[in-house]
């Protein structure tokens, strides 16, 4: 502000890492410390162990490991393909109407997961929206794909959606329109345009965009649950269940210090190579 | 000039870290002066402003207003007040209100605000139904009244302006310079103007300070600057001029190594021994034989623009490029890369420390 | 672009329309299965019927429930928009030293698992030894939201001109004058968007609560109870109420940004 108010950036950013501090760093120092104490013990004060994580690798935890990486870059892969013309779409085609497209977009963001990931039972369920129109028109009977693998992709990428869309709508607005005109004004092509140009600029919004859905698709439990029976068992079933049926905290926590690792180096690796001034702050 | 000065500088030195902006500046500002400080981006002069305005302490040296130390006292308890380069009007307020706001922040009951603001619209030429109009529907011109009208509210003292006519564009910017030496005119006011345009300052100041690498290099009425400039820093931030490296011969004549050559003196500063030859393109001329003037080199006329009322010509010496300018009635009758002889008169050039 | 964008655009906008309304079919499905009067769900419906409504609303457990959420929703609202507003003016507005390292430590909660972060915080309040309540959810909610709020406003305060600021206390105002009188104002729409965001995003939130909220239960805790075990078509009338809320809440408050920005934006052409 002016002479007199030494450094007001600092003191203003204190709530937040305060609550950082305490709601963020402190337990998950918490979950780190439990996955070194010995199994089934709710204490923090014991010897520490490395038990837990050596159960972790003889078991079948490591199985859950890979299906959640498989179906969280399965999610990444079909959200880009789905997201990228809508984010074009936005940045550039819609003009007065991206507000509020936009908008029809955020809405179901503010719904809890369960329950829109419920309507889709509603949908596929034998006797359902989808199976019961097609018997009673059409009269078909078909077997429901409801617990199916598919299924928990497609719940997968549409709970995610925003999440993708949002940031690469982002990153396409930020190439500007005459770098595009200027290219193909130079002679390339539609492709070589979208290749050399408007790809490469509008990378940082994609990478945040991918970087989020993964992360954010790793972590996901309820859409295996709801959507897909005992189909796929992700990482973050088997954490839910150490720590509540098999009442064995340790090694849920040693769970948790494995997936924290993953997304972690992710974040970090990919967060500190973006201005994020010129992401967020396009003046 | 009035010697009682209302402002007093006195080795003002600002850092930041590790690096000077602001690198010793003395100065007295005399009461009701318009005083424009002018310089490149970089120069300090913004930072010197803001050290005047309250809005940064000086690492060391003295302010004094009307003889008293304000360095540590805040902006808003000097009576002062800034004109800012984007304006900073209040987006959420409407021309009254944000004329006003010095005056209700100093608890002035509502009549007495909206008479004053009233009085100031029509001294700023601002239509009185302007009043409960918002500040963002003004076009660029009205707002820049607004600001003025905003700053003059509570009679400060001194008025101090960043810029304010950076961003507009030529024509309303010099309707705008005359506007702002009449309110001068009329207010009484000490004006405190910086600018990066030398020409803006000629037109307005009756002082101009130039600054350079956080140093006043020099300080002068515009007339002074233009005619006797104190360094190739000041002499070349006129605008296009041409400058040559000389030194003094014990013939006392010039010497140049580029181009090769001794030139007749004009008249020169005590102890003078090395430093810049500087002939202004208008003193310039070309001529037929050497002895049609004073000094003269030879070149190839390498094109010609047109200045509207003026025709300017460069001619290329060697490597080094001489500007020649003629009214557009005295037009060169010349063809690009012909060989030209160009000459000035002694009496027309001066000489220039680093 | 040329000749190329004649066939290309019509196609971005058929499908931008296909999934907005792929986005939609849940929340059909769950209006259509709340419109019948039989106890299990059959499409086509047989038997129209709004009982299900009445028996939802007349509930006394239900009204627990919407006191509950309501509770969390607006504690969480009041002091995620204080910690965000104060965190957005570091993250965009000053310039000093470490922040480009306060914008990433912000990020992290926001890319980091909520499921994780529900258990890590469930470990953490127990070795506290806190009772768990619709207070500890308050609180679990603020770790994810308040970032994500303090993103919000950022985004308005970059076009902030600092210099209003230095202009208003020039002027004669102190501190706290400057701040009610120019900053609060002028960012104003940026709190007003991230105090929606907050309300809803804790409105919905699923994950963070079944950890924390202890013998309290929020709306999607409950419908999560009784979609796993016990459906009634209570399920699909709670979802749609609270789908049509969260729609009903964002469009109020888009319109009211979209007013107060067009009389700004109007203002804008009319300069020019």
């Amino acid at each position: 502000m002016a002479a007199g108010s030494r450094a007001p950036g600092p003191r203003f950013a204190l709530p937040v890492l305060g609550l950082l501090l305490v709601g963020f760093a402190a337990p998950l120092l918490a979950v780190i410390g439990y996955s070194f104490m010995p199994e089934r013990t709710f204490g923090l004060w014991q010897e520490p162990t490395l038990d837990n994580y050596a159960s972790v690798f003889s078991g079948t935890s490591y199985i859950s490991f890979l299906w959640s990486l498989a179906l969280a870059s399965a999610t990444v892969t079909v959200l880009a393909l789905v997201c990228y013309p809508i984010a074009y779409g936005l940045a550039r085609v819609f003009g007065r109407w991206s507000p509020l497209i936009t908008l029809l977009f955020t809405i179901p963001l503010f719904v809890s997961e369960n329950v829109r990931l419920y309507g889709w039972v509603l949908f596929f369920i034998k006797g359902g929206v989808l199976l019961g129109t097609l018997k009673s028109v059409f009269g078909i009977e078909i077997e429901s794909w409801l617990f199916t693998r598919g299924i928990i992709l497609l719940g997968m990428v549409y709970v995610y959606l925003p999440f993708m869309l949002f940031p690469m709508t982002l990153g396409v607005a930020m190439v500007p329109h005459e770098t595009s005109e200027a290219a193909a004004d130079l002679g390339a092509s539609r492709w070589q345009v979208f290749r050399e140009v408007e790809l490469p600029l509008s990378m940082p919004g994609i990478v945040i965009g991918f970087l989020l859905t993964f992360v954010l698709a790793v972590g996901a439990i309820v859409e295996a649950k709801v959507l897909g029976g005992q189909q796929i068992i992700p990482i973050t079933h088997d954490i839910e269940i150490a720590f509540t049926y098999a009442q064995n905290w340790p090694l849920g926590a040693a769970l948790a210090v494995l997936l924290m690792v993953v997304v972690g180096v992710l974040v970090i690796g990919v967060l500190r190579r973006f201005d994020l001034d010129a992401v967020l702050g396009r003046r | 000039m009035s010697q009682t000065h209302i402002l007093r500088l006195d080795s003002v030195v600002k850092r930041f870290g590790g690096l000077t902006a602001v690198n010793g500046v003395s100065l007295a500002i005399a009461e009701g002066e318009f005083f424009t400080i002018v310089g490149p981006s970089g120069s300090g002069k913004t930072t010197l402003l803001r050290m005047l305005a309250g809005m940064d302490t000086p690492s060391s040296g003295d302010i004094l207003l009307r003889g008293e130390r304000i360095n540590d006292m805040p902006a808003n308890q000097r009576p002062t007040c800034m004109v800012f380069q984007s304006l900073a009007l209040f987006p959420h307020r409407t021309v009254g209100q944000n004329i006003e706001f010095a005056l209700k922040i100093r608890g002035v009951d509502a009549a007495t605000r909206k008479a004053r603001a009233l009085e100031l619209m029509a001294q700023l030429r601002l239509p009185a139904d302007y009043y409960g109009k918002s500040v963002t529907k003004c076009s660029g011109g009205e707002r820049q009244r607004v600001a003025l009208a905003r700053s003059l509210a509570y009679d400060p003292a001194i008025l101090f302006f960043d810029e304010p006519l950076s961003a507009i564009d030529y024509k309303l910017r010099k309707t705008l310079e005359k506007e702002l030496k009449d309110i001068h005119r009329e207010t009484g006011k000490t004006f405190v103007y910086i600018t990066h345009s030398l020409e803006e300052a000629m037109v307005m100041s009756d002082r101009i300070g130039v600054m350079c690498a956080g140093e006043m290099v020099q300080v002068g009425t515009p007339d002074e600057i233009y005619t006797a400039p104190r360094t190739r820093f000041v002499s070349e931030f006129m605008g296009d001029v041409n400058v040559v490296p000389v030194r003094l011969g014990p013939d006392g004549r010039l010497h140049s190594d580029d181009p090769p050559s001794v030139f007749k003196a004009p008249t020169l500063p005590e102890g003078f021994a090395r430093g810049h030859l500087v002939v202004r393109p208008e003193s310039m001329r070309f001529v037929e034989r050497a002895e049609q003037a004073d000094n003269h080199v030879a070149g190839r006329l390498y094109n010609e623009y047109a200045l509207g009322s003026r025709i300017q010509y460069q001619v290329r010496v060697g490597e080094r490029v001489f500007i020649v300018e003629r009214l557009r009635q005295q037009a060169f009758a010349g063809r690009l890369d012909d060989a030209v002889l160009i000459g000035w008169d002694a009496a027309n050039s001066l000489v220039v420390g680093d | 672009m040329g000749a190329g964008a004649r066939w290309r655009h019509p196609l971005v906008w058929a499908w931008a329309a296909t999934v907005l309304v792929f986005m939609y079919v849940p929340a059909l499905c769950l209006l259509l299965a709340s419109l019948t009067s039989s106890r299990y769900f059959i499409f086509p419906i047989t038997k129209w019927g709004v009982a299900w409504w009445e028996k939802t609303f007349d509930s006394l457990e239900i009204h627990a429930l919407f006191r509950t959420s309501i509770s969390v929703a607006l504690c969480l609202t009041v002091v995620a928009v204080v910690i965000a507003f104060c965190g957005a003016l570091a993250f965009a507005r000053y310039q000093w030293r470490g922040r480009t390292l306060f914008q990433r430590l912000v990020l992290l909660p926001i890319f980091f698992p909520q499921s994780v972060l529900g258990l890590a915080l469930l470990l953490w309040f127990s070795a506290l030894g806190l009772d768990l309540s619709w207070r500890t959810a308050v609180f679990a909610h603020l770790v994810w939201i308040a970032p994500v709020v303090t993103l919000v406003i950022a985004i308005q305060v970059y076009s902030f001109d600092p210099a209003l600021e230095e202009a208003a206390f020039d002027l004669g105002a102190s501190r706290w004058q400057v701040f009610r009188e120019v900053t609060l104002p002028v960012l104003f729409p940026g709190v007003f968007s991230g105090a929606l965001f907050a309300f809803l995003l804790s409105w919905g939130n699923f994950p963070l609560s079944l950890f924390s909220t202890g013998a309290d239960t929020t709306i999607p805790e409950y419908l999560y109870a009784k979609m796993v075990a016990g459906y009634t078509p209570g399920v699909p009338v709670l979802g749609t109420v609270s789908t049509v809320g969260a729609a009903v809440l964002l469009l109020v408050g888009y319109l009211l940004i979209r007013l107060g920005r067009r009389s700004r934006r109007d203002d804008a052409v009319e300069r020019t």
